[in-house]
């Protein structure tokens, strides 16, 4: 009941798309003493698909992971579908409808594909079987290896059971952080084409990505982080037009 | 070069494989010794020294049992110690004084059920603190005499250990998460001490006897069996049969698998890992609790440092089974276990320990990683 009127919910917001989704505001945040973000400014709007790239130790994960819960808080604001959600818990943001796929050791390896998904909906009282059903639709190879452990998949695989791991309570927003990392090149297109249909379905994406030309090409809109900062904002294609963010971030 | 280069590589495989061709060779010849044994044979090699002799199939067969009785409670209380490391990350030193506090509570509640209106609920709840009066054949504490009062026993030491258990680690280990696993373990031997010396205070030094063995001993079939064995091997196997289910087919067993395989991930994805932290604790120290007083049904003698003594048995199980796998922990259990008892085929009892131990450093030699170890977590 709850979940139709959600997904209700999500289909009006996404025909509206200037409906803000997420807003980070002067976020200040970092590990333990150490502050990596430093006044950063972000906007995700209802069903849009947005991407952080920038030099390795700019702080494009952290602002991800700032916005899931697993920094220290400094200052500034997060605030999400109208709610500030800074200091809440991972457990407690998922519940607010963000989902998250970390980089590396996204999976559990020694529990089977089903399970891996059922851990998912951890949150849910009963094992939602048409979520389940909805993620095999997605990603048939996964029906196919349900009873497969993670472990023993191929990388692009276990990305996919990441993923549908983390779409398992239909989230607003989805959280990839670097999905292409360690992928054969031909599979990358594949995992890029999976996200734009993840997104095409209505769910906002906002992703860190190394290959950076590919993803803004992609993308609605990108940010340029550097040094914890903010330094570009722009359409995808703007950026990648940008004389000096191709000569200083993309490699000219 | 490239014939160099595999004849240096076929002596380095050799040099790898020796090793294990001497633990081969040596494991046939004890097999064949077995067999000759227990085929009546025997070849003279010295004066005194002979190969082969003589064993009867029966004491064999109780070797046998012995050591899968043994193995039993040593995987049993394997589990928790298995499962505390995997999901809290630290080798958990105050587990076999668990066992002890759960002995004692749970033949304290037999006592009390046993003895009701015989003897002073006062005298019953100590277990013959002192020594004397009551003795266990007095008020029938045996599963022929009172079988209710083994029943209740059980359930109350799974479930004080499970308080016990709880309350430690609200008090000791949770303010210490994320230390550190060398934190924590040390922690946890003192953790160990004192609950050994509560325990001393309360129920005294004295190792005495509290199991009524009167009638125990059945004829089956031609076999002569021990009720409280029988009780023991059912009760163990049922717990453990009860794990395995829960770890595959329930929510909770799933997410401790999840979080034994990955915290961090178990974090974002949701799973309330605190919660699952305080599960462990409730299975970990009830099934410790359980094996605390089997051991003591078994051996029929209850001393408070009964769990510190099994330790070391109880790591070496889990460590040979592969730590942090509940079926390596079994397996290992099992396979301590039965060497602990067949090994007196060769060795004078006093030396059987050390059977066990060698037996595991032996694997560990040739498989460091344990039997189980990556084949199937929590």
């Amino acid at each position: 009941m709850a979940t139709e009127q959600a997904a209700e919910e999500r289909d009006a917001d996404s025909l509206n798309t200037d409906t803000e989704l997420l807003e980070v505001r002067n976020l200040d945040a970092g590990y333990g003493d150490l502050q990596i973000l430093t006044a950063v400014d972000l906007d995700v709007t209802a069903g849009e698909y947005v991407t952080i790239v920038g030099p390795n130790g700019a702080g494009k994960s952290t602002v991800m992971k700032s916005v899931f819960g697993l920094t220290t808080y400094m200052g500034g604001s997060v605030v999400f579908n109208d709610e500030k959600i800074h200091g809440f818990k991972p457990d407690e943001i998922i519940h607010k409808g963000i989902g998250y796929v970390p980089q590396n050791d996204n999976v559990f390896g020694t529990l089977t594909v089903r399970e891996n998904l059922e851990m998912g909906a951890y949150i849910l009282d009963e094992v939602p079987e048409d979520r389940i059903e909805l993620q095999f639709d997605r990603f048939p190879v996964l029906r196919e290896r349900q009873n497969q452990k993670a472990g023993t998949m191929s990388g692009g695989q276990r990305q996919m059971v990441a993923m549908a791991r983390a779409l398992m309570l239909d989230p607003d927003l989805l959280l990839l952080d670097e999905p292409s990392a360690g992928l054969a090149p031909d599979l990358v297109q594949e995992m890029f084409d999976r996200i734009d249909r993840i997104n095409n379905d209505g769910t906002a994406i906002l992703m860190v990505e190394q290959n950076a030309k590919e993803a803004l090409r992609r993308c609605d809109r990108g940010y340029v982080l550097a040094q914890g900062e903010n330094r570009y904002m722009d359409t995808g294609r703007a950026l990648l037009d940008n004389e000096d963010v191709r000569q200083q971030f993309l490699g000219g | 070069m490239g014939v160099t280069e595999s004849r240096r590589l076929d002596r380095h495989t050799i040099r790898e494989q020796a090793p294990l061709i001497l633990v081969g060779v040596f494991g046939a010849l004890l097999l064949v010794d077995l067999l000759f044994r227990l085929a009546g044979v025997e070849i003279a090699l010295t004066a005194n020294r002979s190969f082969g002799g003589s064993l009867s199939a029966q004491r064999f067969g109780g070797m046998l049992w012995n050591g899968i009785v043994i193995g039993l409670i040593i995987g049993l209380a394997g589990i928790g110690l298995s499962m505390t490391y995997s999901i809290l990350s630290f080798a958990n030193f105050s587990h076999g004084d668990l066992l002890t506090s759960g002995a004692f509570a749970g033949w304290a509640a037999s006592y009390v059920v046993a003895g009701f209106g015989v003897v002073s609920v006062g005298e019953l709840l100590f277990v013959r603190a002192g020594g004397g009066a009551p003795f266990a054949d007095e008020i029938g504490a045996s599963i022929v005499q009172a079988p209710l009062s083994i029943l209740v026993g059980m359930v109350v030491a799974a479930g004080v250990t499970i308080l016990l258990a709880l309350a430690i680690d609200r008090i000791v280990y949770k303010p210490m998460r994320g230390r550190g696993g060398i934190s924590l373990l040390i922690a946890s031997i003192g953790v160990a001490l004192a609950l050994r010396y509560i325990i001393q205070f309360m129920f005294g030094a004295s190792n005495r006897g509290v199991v009524d063995t009167t009638d125990v001993r059945v004829d089956i079939a031609g076999l002569s069996v021990n009720l409280h064995e029988v009780t023991l091997v059912v009760a163990a196997v049922a717990l453990m049969l009860g794990m395995h289910f829960m770890l595959q087919r329930t929510k909770l067993g799933k997410a401790m698998r999840a979080m034994a395989d990955n915290q961090d991930l178990a974090l974002v994805t949701g799973i309330p890992t605190e919660r699952i932290v305080q599960a462990t604790w409730v299975i970990g120290g009830g099934l410790a609790g359980v094996a605390g007083y089997l051991v003591v049904l078994d051996r029929g003698t209850i001393g408070f440092n009964l769990g510190w003594f099994l330790l070391l048995l109880i790591f070496a199980a889990v460590i040979l089974g592969g730590i942090g796998s509940i079926y390596g922990a079994i397996a290992g259990g099992l396979l301590i276990g039965i060497t602990y008892s067949v090994s007196l085929v060769w060795i004078p009892s006093d030396f059987n320990e050390a059977a066990a131990f060698a037996l595991m450093i032996l694997v560990l030699l040739l498989r460091p990683e344990g039997i189980f170890s990556g084949v199937s977590t929590a």
